[in-house]
């Protein structure tokens, strides 16, 4: 392993940054269902088992992971519902669902859960017209094997009519606590409200986000083609990046010591901590990844923090170690973790190497 | 308070209105109220008129369906999934495919109220008809002509014009 000087950026960590310091994923969710079936709420479990059997056959080729969650376990589940694979509604059981994926995990379908199908596929950084050229690529292969419920006013029709028409929820993952810290992202939820897009919060429930992190995505279905949903929304998740640059170049410049002080605690805190719960970890994680945008947390890669912010979550955590844990345990084991990633062990690693 | 149209009775009639997305209240006597044609006794939302045009729309939607077609105004029950009128009100979900069809009058305002609009012009399964293809382009035609005409752009305008005639006549099936 190469040692370089601490404060030095590496051409790939700038890309990084570059690509996803801001905007982390696109994604696109298509609500597709079969014509003459019951929606799944109004099905019989046998009419609900008949459409997850020839959903799960025409999806085989395209794919080829396929699971049915009545079988699998609570922690499972909610492995798969931390990677937004599944819904909240497949985490909690829903009778006769599914799962149907890639090998890499992009491309998907859920069965059974509010529509027949929620094709959904996912792309990193800003790429939500590669994301929805996916999703209709999926689309077209499994059309060729399913017969959808379309009409040629409605467009293809859902069981909740804030879906109709394209069936299509276009959204961008960004990590936006430059606006945050400026007080500033209440006006911008508004404004975006008023022109048709809704920001939530990516974890914790209704507007309150953990960790800094949103989801904006379309509210209209309907009136509009879908390359331009897409493409409105592109345009917009452009700007609130450029909003989000501005805010955090202000927040260096006006209120340095401050998220400096921010950034330096969060690391602190993350790698001396004994115990540390999944929320305090989100937290503390997504004032270091600021730290590490403005340049104020030397030599940690942003990549690091990302992947940390997936590991730290319960079921992913309880994966990598293979088993259960109670609250206490999970908690303890986090911090440990944790402190193993971000504690200061290059610097010991550093004095005592001997060649 | 006193009416606001006659300045002598009593106001006994009440109302909010929206218009351009401002609200206005309006007090009013019984009797001026009834001149300016306002049913006291009606329901506080009346959809009336955008009921009607609604209903136009239907007449696109019903031709999809093959199976024959029930009365639909007045339905309280899906005839394909049993879903009731009362159940979808208050769930705000529906039950099949069928149910926009039977429970059009009730779901199409639901729809433009929540979407803003009563046309699709997205994608279509490649697999359904040359004519229910035909009909969302010609939406989508009309909608890129109305934009045309309205920002003067006759030369656009008049290719869109080109291409809806060029488009096969409806029912007119080739
Ligand atoms: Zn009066
Ligand atoms: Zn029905």
């Amino acid at each position: 392993m190469s040692v370089r000087p601490a404060a030095a950026r590496t051409p790939e960590e700038e890309a990084y940054r570059e690509a996803y310091g801001i905007i982390l994923s696109s994604r696109v969710r298509l609500a597709r269902n079969l014509r003459g079936v019951p929606f799944p709420d109004k099905a019989s479990p046998e009419v609900r088992a008949d459409v997850r059997r020839r959903v799960m056959e025409a999806a085989r080729e395209e794919l080829p992971v396929q699971e049915t969650l009545s079988g699998s376990s609570m922690l499972h589940r909610q492995e798969l519902f931390e990677d937004h694979l599944i819904s909240r509604h497949l985490l909690e059981g829903r009778p006769e669902a599914a799962i149907c994926m890639d090998a890499a995990r992009t491309r998907a379908v859920m069965i059974n859960e509010e529509d027949h199908l929620r094709i959904q596929t996912l792309r990193p950084g800003l790429s939500l017209r590669e994301a929805w050229s996916d999703a209709n690529a999926l689309d077209d292969a499994l059309e060729k094997k399913l017969d959808y419920a379309f009409s040629s006013s409605l467009g293809y029709l859902t069981s909740c009519p804030t879906n109709v028409g394209t069936g299509m929820r276009a959204s961008t993952m960004m990590h936006l606590p430059g606006l945050v810290l400026m007080g500033e992202m209440e006006p911008i939820a508004n404004g975006l409200a008023k022109i048709g897009l809704t920001v939530r919060g990516r974890w914790g429930e209704g507007t309150a986000a953990l960790g800094h992190m949103f989801q904006v995505s379309n509210q209209l279905t309907l009136g509009m083609p879908e390359d331009r949903i897409v493409a409105d929304l592109e345009e917009i998740a452009k700007e609130i990046a450029g909003h989000e640059r501005n805010a955090r170049e202000r927040l260096k410049r006006e209120r340095r010591l401050f998220v400096e002080d921010l950034a330096a605690r969060a690391l602190g805190i993350l790698a001396s901590a004994k115990l540390m719960t999944a929320q305090e970890a989100l937290e503390r994680l997504s004032e270091l990844r600021l730290g590490i945008a403005l340049d104020l947390a030397k030599g940690i890669e942003m990549q690091k923090v990302d992947h940390l912010l997936l590991e730290v979550q319960p079921a992913h955590l309880q994966a990598a170690i293979g088993k259960p844990l109670a609250g206490e345990e999970r908690d303890l084991e986090r911090a440990s973790r944790l402190r193993g990633e971000l504690g200061r062990r290059p610097v010991k690693r550093l004095g005592k190497r001997t060649e | 308070m006193l009416c606001q149209n006659c300045h002598q009775k009593e106001a006994t009639v009440h109302l909010t209105q929206v218009v351009d997305g401002k609200t206005e209240k309006f007090h009013l006597c019984e009797e001026c109220a009834a001149q300016k044609g306002i049913d006291i006794h009606a329901e506080p939302m009346d959809l009336g008129g955008m009921m009607e045009k609604l209903k136009d729309q239907l007449a696109h939607l019903k031709e999809e369906w093959v199976e024959p077609k029930a009365p639909a105004a007045g339905a309280s029950v899906c005839p394909a999934c049993g879903m009731t009128r009362t159940e979808i009100l208050k769930k705000g979900r529906l039950g099949c495919d069928r149910c926009y069809e039977v429970f059009a009058s009730e779901m199409l305002p639901v729809v433009v109220s929540l979407q803003h609009s009563d046309q699709h012009l997205g994608k279509v399964p490649k697999r359904s008809s040359d004519r229910m293809r035909n009909s969302v382009e010609l939406a989508r035609l009309r909608r890129e002509l109305e934009k045309a005409v309205a920002g003067e752009n006759y030369e656009l305008a008049a290719k869109l014009r080109d291409q809806i005639r060029a488009l096969p006549a409806e029912g007119g099936g080739s």
